[in-house]
């Protein structure tokens, strides 16, 4: 019973209707192989008829049309559709979570001042590129987050590019305060928590700046970046003035607090999981690191393609149609023999009448 | 003289113009009944046939005097004569479900069988029916009569007679309850039966005189559409068959007629059978003629 109603689900299970009481109906197309469309003539004996394939053949070839123009309307009348349907195909891309920066200094020009004329702000920069880069990347399974005083996950992992489309499209709104780098990149983590795919899985940190991190956060980032192997980028704009992530201070005061760029550059590194930084100074720096990035994340990735449901009522009437066409024509083509029996009389008569006369 | 326009002869009253066909035997008939035909033995009276010396047969109100004055050796001689004696004449209708076709049975078997019993009875001879399907069907049959009107009888016999049933098993019983003597025997049918069976029915017939009677129909010969579809039913079995009509078929289906035709012409030759031809429509004249060949 187990087998056989798995066995029907297989068989039904990309195919649908949307009346199944109408397919009750779908036993009248037993109803060709006992009944003809034809008026049967008798004959004295089908022994006289030779032997002929082509009309066996044009025989069974009319009631199989009648039983496909049944099932046809029956299946149009019910609503035949292939159901959507989800394919797994193969691609290259990567599992990526962009984690941006919604701190208000991306709100600024890369000279940190109020973009103005024709100047564009980072994140109006960040922006351009992120959906251009998304644009090219069709088979990225791809979650935003966005970090600025706490994390804030914006979006799963999805492959439903429209939406993170419309998520990187809100990143140059007017941002919030302070930047809290370390919980947006523990956010940014767990979202690879259930993902058991074998593809890359990569996070691109965007930020202008950085900040402290907490030594728990720290611990936690640790632990899940041993969990959890992923390619780590960090496109780091940085503004006129700001410090950079490789710069050493030529004072002593190399603390934490002083360049948080460049200890959380360290931290990173130390976090034992493939790591890059972009040091981006201009949109056209930006540009050369994600481009550096799409060529990085090029490896085989499964991905799940959606095909939408189709509606077949359409093609099953046509088919109807054709097979009713057939019949129709075979019908016309209809002859009918002319015994002998019913013009014997008149023959006779005439006879008579002639010997009369 | 054209007949009066808008007469239409009814079938009541077309039996009227049934014309008695003389026939002619072969044979000479046995029994003691009188009747039209020459039959065995010596008589009195009746068809001439030789002279015989007085001493053979002392019968001298028979003295031919002219011959036996004419004789060199003055000799007497009798006129002896073959006595006239009637012949049973019999019909077996197959009746089987085949002979539907066409309304065959109703229609020129009926006006067949109703000519002969008026000739029968005409020439002074005992006309007997038997229609058989599975076996005798006794509403389709006439015992031996020779009373007038018997040909209208045997008509509406025939046309209520409704053929059915597969084979035609009551032929080899009518065989059997024909007379003892030898007789003339019309088998009508339209012999679609394998040759092995006809072969025994002709068998069971070995006493008597049979003109076997081939009912055909041109609807299935040269009466078939060139092109289009039929879907044709048994008769007997009622399996239906479609089929697709086009010259090659066409040619190939007169071909198998005219084989099957030529087979039956020589099953009945091997037995010195001469069958008249019952197609469409019933041919007086050819059979007038088939019969005075005896």
């Amino acid at each position: 019973m187990n087998a056989a109603s798995a066995f029907w689900d297989g068989l039904t299970r990309g195919w649908g209707v949307d009346q199944p009481a109408v397919l009750a109906l779908l036993v009248l197309a037993l109803l060709p192989l006992v009944a003809s469309a034809f008026r049967r003539r008798g004959i004295a004996s089908t022994r006289l008829i030779p032997d002929d394939p082509l009309s066996v053949a044009v025989g069974a070839g009319l009631r199989l049309a009648g039983a496909v123009a049944i099932i046809a309307l029956v299946l149009g009348l019910a609503g035949l559709h292939r159901r959507e349907q989800s394919v797994e195909r193969e691609g290259t891309g990567a599992h990526l979570v962009l984690l941006l920066d919604r701190s208000s200094s991306m709100d600024n020009s890369f000279a940190d001042r109020a973009p103005t004329g024709d100047q564009e702000s980072k994140s109006a920069a960040a922006k351009r590129l992120l959906a251009e880069f998304v644009a090219r990347r069709p088979h990225d399974r791809i979650a935003v987050a966005a970090f600025s005083t706490s994390p804030m996950p914006v979006l799963p992992l999805t492959d439903h590019h429209e939406v993170v489309d419309a998520a990187i499209d809100a990143i140059d709104r007017p941002g919030l305060a302070f930047t809290d780098v370390g919980r947006g990149l523990a956010l940014a983590f767990s979202y690879f928590a259930d993902d058991t795919d074998e593809s890359s899985r990569a996070v691109l940190l965007v930020s202008d700046g950085a900040a402290l991190i907490d030594r728990r956060v720290q611990e936690a980032l640790r632990d899940a970046a041993a969990r959890t192997p992923v390619h780590l980028y960090w496109l780091f704009l940085r503004s006129r003035g700001a410090q950079g992530i490789y710069d050493v201070p030529a004072s002593g005061d190399d603390s934490a607090q002083a360049n948080p760029e460049r200890h959380l550059h360290l931290f990173l590194q130390s976090l034992g999981v493939p790591y890059r930084a972009f040091e981006a100074t201009s949109p056209q720096a930006v540009a050369q690191a994600i481009t550096e990035i799409d060529r990085q994340e090029t490896r085989p990735i499964r991905y799940v393609e959606r095909i939408p449901r189709r509606d077949l009522v359409r093609p099953a009437f046509f088919v109807a149609a054709l097979a009713t066409a057939l019949l129709l024509a075979a019908k016309l083509a209809e002859r009918q023999l002319r015994p002998a029996g019913r013009g014997a009389k008149e023959g006779t008569d005439a006879i008579d009448l002639r010997r009369a006369a | 003289m054209k007949p009066p326009a808008g007469a239409h002869p009814s079938p009541e009253v077309r039996p009227v113009d049934l014309r008695p066909l003389p026939y002619r035997l072969r044979w000479r008939p046995e029994g003691i009944f009188p009747g039209a035909h020459p039959g065995r033995g010596e008589g009195s009276e009746g068809e001439f046939r030789r002279h015989v010396s007085l001493l053979r047969q002392p019968d001298p109100r028979r003295i031919d005097l002219r011959v036996s004055l004419r004789d060199p050796h003055g000799e007497l001689h009798v006129r002896q004569f073959a006595p006239r004696r009637s012949v049973p004449v019999a019909t077996l209708v197959d009746l089987s479900g085949s002979m539907r076709f066409g309304e065959a049975v109703a229609g020129r078997v009926a006006d067949l069988c109703a000519l002969l019993a008026l000739s029968a009875v005409r020439s002074g001879d005992n006309f007997v029916l038997f229609g058989c399907d599975a076996g005798v069907n006794e509403a389709a049959s006439l015992p031996l009569s020779r009373r007038r009107g018997l040909e209208e009888e045997v008509r509406a016999c025939l046309i209520a007679a409704k053929p059915r049933g597969t084979g035609a098993s009551g032929l080899f019983e009518a065989a059997g309850r024909l007379p003892g003597r030898r007789s003339l025997v019309f088998l009508v049918s339209d012999f679609l039966m394998p040759v092995a069976e006809i072969e025994r029915l002709l068998d069971a017939l070995w006493r008597h005189d049979v003109i076997p009677v081939v009912v055909r129909d041109g609807a299935v010969e040269e009466g078939l559409p060139r092109w289009g579809l039929i879907e044709l039913g048994d008769l007997e079995t009622g399996a239906a068959r479609l089929v697709f009509m086009r010259p090659g078929l066409r040619t190939r289906w007169l071909r198998a007629a005219r084989e099957r035709q030529a087979a039956l012409a020589a099953l009945f030759t091997r037995r010195g059978l001469r069958p008249v031809d019952l197609k469409d429509a019933l041919d007086t004249d050819a059979l007038a003629q088939r019969l005075m060949e005896g």
